[in-house]
Formats: C-alpha cells, structure tokens, sequence
C-alpha cells in the first residue's frame, strides 16, 4: 500500500467506522437474530445431544426421553427453561403448561421415562412432540422468516401455510406497500404543482413560500400527527366546517379510517419530495421551454417533450424518498389509523415492546428491508431517471 | 470478585455504591412501586410505621414495570431491590424464571388474603380494573350489561374496546351470554373462541380501539366515543376531580392484581416476608386508605362496611360482581390469541 492510499484510508476511516456501526452491525446482527433459535439447547442441553443423534423416525429412541428427564430434574428454577417454553408456546400453544407439568412430575418419575412421561401428559407419548422438540433443538430456525410470510413447518419438516385465522403478515405487507405507494402518488400530484410554483418565486415571496414549506418540516412528526388526531376527530373542526356549510348531516367518522392516514402522512412527507425537486427546477433555464415555444411547440408539449423530462431526476429523488419513507411509518398510522390501516412498523414495535418476540421482530425488519430493496431496485430498472439510465441517455 | 468482571454499568454504579456505603453499614431494605400518590401515601402510612414499629431502615423506589432491570440485577448478582410490586403475568414469568423468591407463608399469614391474591411467588398487593362507561348526560339510559353495549340498535354510537384480545374477548363471550364464571372454560375450547370473534364481528365497525389508558377518556370527553372500557381509576379520577357526568357500570368489571414480591437472592429475604406481612395487615392500611383510594387484597379490609363506603371506587369490593382476568389463560393462549385478534382487526 502506498503512502498516499493510506493516507486516503485515514481520512475516510471515520466514515468507514460510522457505516460499520451505524449501517453493517445493525443490520447483520438484526438479520442474525431473525434466525437464531438457542432456548432449546440452553434449558435441555443433554435432550439435544439425544436429539442430534435420533433421525426422526418412530420409534423414539430410548435415549431421549431418558436426557430428557435428567434436564427436567436440573431444570428446577432455571431461567433459560421458562425462556423454551414461551418460544415452544409461541409455535403451538399448550406447550408452555406441557412442559411444565414435565417438570412438576420429574423427581417422581421412574424407568422406563418414556411410559412415565406418556402419563403424565398424552402429548408426551405421541412422536410429533418429539419431533417438534427436535426441530427446535437447532440452534438456527426458519420459523419466525416463515411466520413472517403466513407459513409455518410441520413437525416432519414440510411447509405450509397457516390457518387463514392466523395469517396476518402477507396482506400486511401488502397494505404496507400499497400505502406507500398512494402516498407517494398523492405527494406527487401535490408537490409537483406546488414546486414549479415556488421555482418561479422571486425575493421575499419566494422566501416566505419556502417558510411555509420548510416550518411544519421542523416539526416533529408526533406533534403533527397529534395535530391532524385533533383536526380529524368527529367534534373537530373539518367536521364542523363542513355541517357549517350544509354538505353533510351527521359528523363523519374520518379519524381511524385509511384517508385519514393517507391526508396525515402526506402532509408529514410532502417537504421531502417538494424540496429535492425545487433544487432541480431553480436550475432549469426558462431558455429551454422558450425555445421550444418558438419553434412551435404547443403549451402541452413544451410541458411533456421538455419541461418534465428535465425535472424527471428530481421527481425521482423525491419520490423514492417518500415511499422509502413510508415504507418504514410508525406513528402517524398509529395515531390516525384505524386496527386496518396499521404497516409493517405497528407489528415490529408490537414484537419488540409488548410481546418481546425478537426473533419475530428481527424477522420482519429484515424482510421488510429486502422486500422495499427489491421494489426500489424494480423501479429504478423500469422508470427514467432513477439510476444510471439517464446518464446513458444523455 | 475478580477486577475483569466488571463492566462498565458497575463502574459507573461505583461512586454511587460509595455514597450509600457511607450513609450506613448496608443499604437500606428497599420497597418498589409503580409511583404516584399511591405510593407516596404507602411511604407515609405502610413503609414508615413499619421502620417505626421494627427499627429497620427502609427505602423506597419507583420503576415502570420494566423486568429487563430485575433480571439484570439478579443475573450480575447484584440485587438492590428486595420488595417489588409486579404486575400478574410478569410475576408469575418472573417466578418461572427464578428471579423472585417463594413466598413464606410462615412468616406471612395466608388467610388475610383473598385467594386469587395468593401465589407461589407473590401475594395480594393492590386491585385495579377495567369497566363500561360513558356520559351520562347525552345518554341517561345507556348500556348496563355487555349484552347492551353490543346492542347497536338500542344503543346506537361508536363503542371503545382495549386494542387487543385481553378483556376483549371477555367482554364478547359475557355479551354471548356465557356467565362470568364459565367464561375461561369456554375461551378455552376453539369454538368458544370461534364464538367469541363471531360476536365481535357484529360491532366490528362500531368499535373505536385504545391502546393507552388516557385514550377512551379522550374519546368519551371529545365525543368520538359514546360507550367505553376503561379502567376504573381514571373514570372515577375524571369523575370525582373534574366534575364529569360519567358512572362506571361496575357489572361489566374486568379486574386483576399486582403483587407484592420479594427478589430472589435479595440480603433482606426473611426481612423483607415481615415486612410484607406487616404492610398488607389491617391497622396499616386503615391508615393509607385515609388518603388514598386503594384496594388491597385483604378480606378483613374488602368486608369492613367504613372502607366500602369512604372508597366506594375499591376495585376488590366490586369483585363478586365482575371478573378476574385470568393470568394463566393469557400467558398460555397469548401468542395464538393475539395473532388471531390481529388477523381479525385488519379484515
């Protein structure tokens, strides 16, 4: 290495170190944890080895049940025992109380462990709660990604889909995408109007227009959200407004439904797709649209065949903006939004908080990563200006 | 204790582990709660008549319910907190996991307590509930059962639930018709719970969902709400101290308790059974309810006839009217319930 490339490299080390710690270790060790699946072994450490060694098939090896019990009689107070429950229950319920009427009856019980077992509790003579534990006796699970998509593994290892009853997360996804994307349109439809207007601006109107912009910008988005919960609800003021002027009879229920969410979150996204393309239109020289005027172009024209695809690199910038945004709401939905209209967010936080299920958590964090690169990427292929199309172009 | 063992927490923990060290040989036994007024009068009237009556030093602290804190300090071995409130089904996972000590009933006497109040690991500390309520004045003859809060056409308006499948599901088998006492035997079997999400589905879109305390008193004051489920502290708090038109409907009572525990490994574990033997005994807690409504789980305190009437709000005096949400059914069903009400909600 020469003098000058370590050079270079102490001066983007701070960099390197921040994308490490900030970007690479978080993400990596999230995407870990998604898999990671230690209760099993830590609270029946001799049933694992046990484990490893049958291959399955019925009948159950003797060895099994007797580790089984020995863990059980070590297992007294032991806290990584409680921890494999709750992750077993998770999978099925009943497992919780299961194993611990195991437990209860363990010092009591006597050769052959496997009869012994079996009357203590049925489940315990039948092969699938043997196979279960040994599906889960491995230290890494596809389970949480799998519940993460409505499917689950049955004890012989195949997978399926689980009970429409259960299935939460695929159309989850899908409201959580298909959310972002309208905001994204409506921000759009919005801001693209809004933009032009402040690019024409000069002098004090043009700082004040920006003001507007740029305050509720500095605000936090809790306090905006609030704001809209106040302005939305049945007794606020859009309500009173609108039986004010005789349009509708009765209060309308607008706060806890999708429109709701959709008004809040543009409102709290729209600087982000205004402001990026402001910048690419102040340098867009009037000469270009004259141009196009003196040599006959209608009004329409000098707007489809020169003016827009000019700004079509900002349109893209604040677009992906927004939807990347979006993609990851968590508070406006959950204050303006209804049980319907919560993404992908509501759930993480809910894993995190209140069930305290990482696995699932990490689970769907990451999917959720890899699901918005792929979109992000798709449409960086199929629109203009995202990507290195343009530079091609030109 | 080796000088590679500690950790930074430790560290920073040093000065002021030296500063209580100064203070006294030890620290002092430490009682923990949840805060607020309750605590404050519990300070005055429990906490110090027992430092009074034995001569022991005690403190008291406040926590959030937060047991990652607890686990921490009994997994470094450094435990600092010896009496703990818990809420039900952190305490009996905190048992499981071996972070509190067995309860003596030796040294505890097991009859002052209600039953449900009694367990392996924790013992009756404070009631607290859930119930129906609403404005009063807008409606004069509202909903009185949870069969009425389902009836929409006689009771037309938005209603506010829990967000979540506790107390929800409760309240929709109790307006199926099923009677409080069979309502977990029913929850339990996949028809009944199949009955229960039927029953919602018939309010679905009159349901407005709360997922913090303060919100259904929001929603019944700004009128977003007509009738909703909230715990009775804040209703009567809204009631009594800002003059609200509101009734709770004590039939429609979803209770349960937080218990007082002891951590396991604790230095004043003997010290510390006396002590919550003492605070939960009658003569204590005539003192504290004096200036705070509380509701212990004390039989002698819930059948004296002077404290049921200065704190008509004690969530146990209305226990044989509602029902005691049944933490093993929840630590059991939870994961399977929640993700079914999940499910459910977002159709």
């Amino acid at each position: 290495m020469t003098r000058n490339s370590k050079a270079g490299l102490a001066l983007i080390a701070p960099l390197l170190v921040l994308i490490l710690a900030g970007f690479v270790l978080p993400i990596a060790s999230t995407a870990l944890k998604a898999f990671d699946n230690p209760e099993v072994s830590a609270a029946l450490p001799r049933t694992t080895v046990a484990l490893g060694q049958w291959d399955g098939a019925a009948p159950l090896p003797d060895a099994v049940p007797d580790a089984f019990v020995a863990d059980l009689q070590d297992a007294m107070g032991n806290r990584a025992f409680g921890q494999m429950t709750r992750r077993l229950n998770f999978e099925e319920s009943g497992m919780r109380s299961l194993f611990f009427k195991a437990r209860r009856a363990a010092p009591g019980l006597e050769r052959p462990y496997a009869q012994a077992l079996a009357e203590v509790d049925p489940e315990w003579g039948r092969i699938e709660t043997w196979q279960m534990l040994k599906t889960h006796s491995n230290p890494y699970t596809a389970s949480y990604v799998l519940r993460s998509l409505d499917l689950r593994m049955e004890p012989d290892g195949t997978i399926v889909k689980v009970e429409p009853e259960q299935a939460i997360f695929v159309d989850l996804f899908i409201r959580t995408f298909a959310i972002s994307i309208w905001v994204t349109v409506i921000a759009v439809l919005l801001g693209y109007p809004t933009a032009y207007v402040l690019s024409t601006l000069k002098g004090r109107m043009e700082s004040l227009a920006l003001l507007c912009v740029l305050v509720p910008f500095w605000i936090s988005i809790l306090v905006r959200s609030t704001a809209w919960f106040i302005i939305l609800q049945r007794e606020g003021p859009i309500n009173a407004a609108l039986q004010f002027a005789g349009l509708i009879g009765e209060p309308q229920a607008i706060i806890f439904t999708r429109p709701a969410v959709y008004i809040a979150m543009v409102h709290v996204l729209l600087p982000f797709f205004i402001l990026p393309l402001l910048s690419v239109m102040k340098r867009i020289r009037a000469d270009y649209v004259r141009a196009a005027a003196s040599l006959g172009a209608r009004p329409w024209q000098q707007f489809l065949l020169v003016y827009l695809p000019m700004t079509m690199p900002g349109v893209a910038a604040g677009a992906l903006m927004v939807f990347m945004l979006s993609v990851g709401f968590y508070v406006t939905p959950a204050l303006v939004g209804g049980l319907r209209d919560q993404m992908v967010s509501y759930y993480i936080a809910y894993f995190t908080n209140t069930t305290i299920n990482l696995g699932m958590a990490a689970a769907l964090s990451l999917l959720l990563l890899v699901m918005t690169g792929v979109l992000v990427a798709v449409a960086g292929k199929l629109m203009p200006g995202m990507g290195g199309k343009q530079g091609a172009r030109s | 204790m080796a000088i590679r063992g500690f950790t930074t927490p430790t560290l920073l923990a040093l000065p002021l582990a030296l500063g209580l060290a100064t203070a006294g040989q030890a620290r002092d036994l430490t009682i923990v709660g949840f805060g607020g007024g309750y605590q404050d009068s519990a300070r005055e009237h429990l906490f110090e008549a027992y430092e009074k009556a034995t001569g022991t030093p005690v403190s008291d602290d406040v926590y959030n319910g937060e047991m990652a804190k607890i686990y921490a300090m009994v997994d470094s071995g450094n435990v600092t907190y010896d009496i703990v409130m818990i809420e039900a089904p952190e305490m009996v996972r905190a048992c499981e996991d071996g972070v509190l000590a067995q309860i003596d009933y030796d040294v505890i006497e097991k009859s002052k307590f209600i039953p449900s109040a009694i367990a392996t690991c924790g013992v009756g500390g404070t009631g607290w509930g859930a119930a129906m309520f609403y404005n009063n004045d807008k409606h004069p003859d509202g909903p009185q059962t949870f069969a009425d809060f389902w009836d929409t056409e006689k009771f037309p308006g938005k209603r506010s639930l829990r967000s979540g499948p506790k107390m929800t599901l409760e309240a929709a088998i109790m307006a199926d018709g099923v009677p409080a006492a069979e309502v977990y035997d029913v929850l339990s079997t996949p028809e009944g719970v199949d009955r229960a999400f039927a029953k919602l589905d018939e309010i679905k879109d009159d349901i407005v969902w709360w997922t913090s305390g303060a919100q259904p008193l929001q929603f019944v004051g700004s009128g977003e709400v007509d009738y909703a489920l909230a715990y009775t502290g804040r209703v009567l708090k809204a009631a009594n101290t800002e003059g609200l038109p509101y009734s709770l409907h004590w039939d429609t009572l979803l209770y349960s308790i937080d218990y007082w525990t002891v951590i396991a490994g604790s230095e004043y574990e003997g010290e510390a059974m006396k002590m919550i033997d003492f605070i939960t005994d009658m003569d204590q807690l005539k003192n504290q309810a004096a200036v705070w409504a509380i509701s212990p789980a004390v039989k002698e305190f819930i059948a004296d006839p002077e404290m049921a009437e200065k704190n008509s709000g004690a969530v146990l005096n209305h226990s044989d009217e509602g029902l005691f949400i049944d933490t093993e059914f929840w630590i059991e069903h939870g994961d399977d319930l929640n993700a079914r009400f999940a499910s459910w909600a977002a159709q």
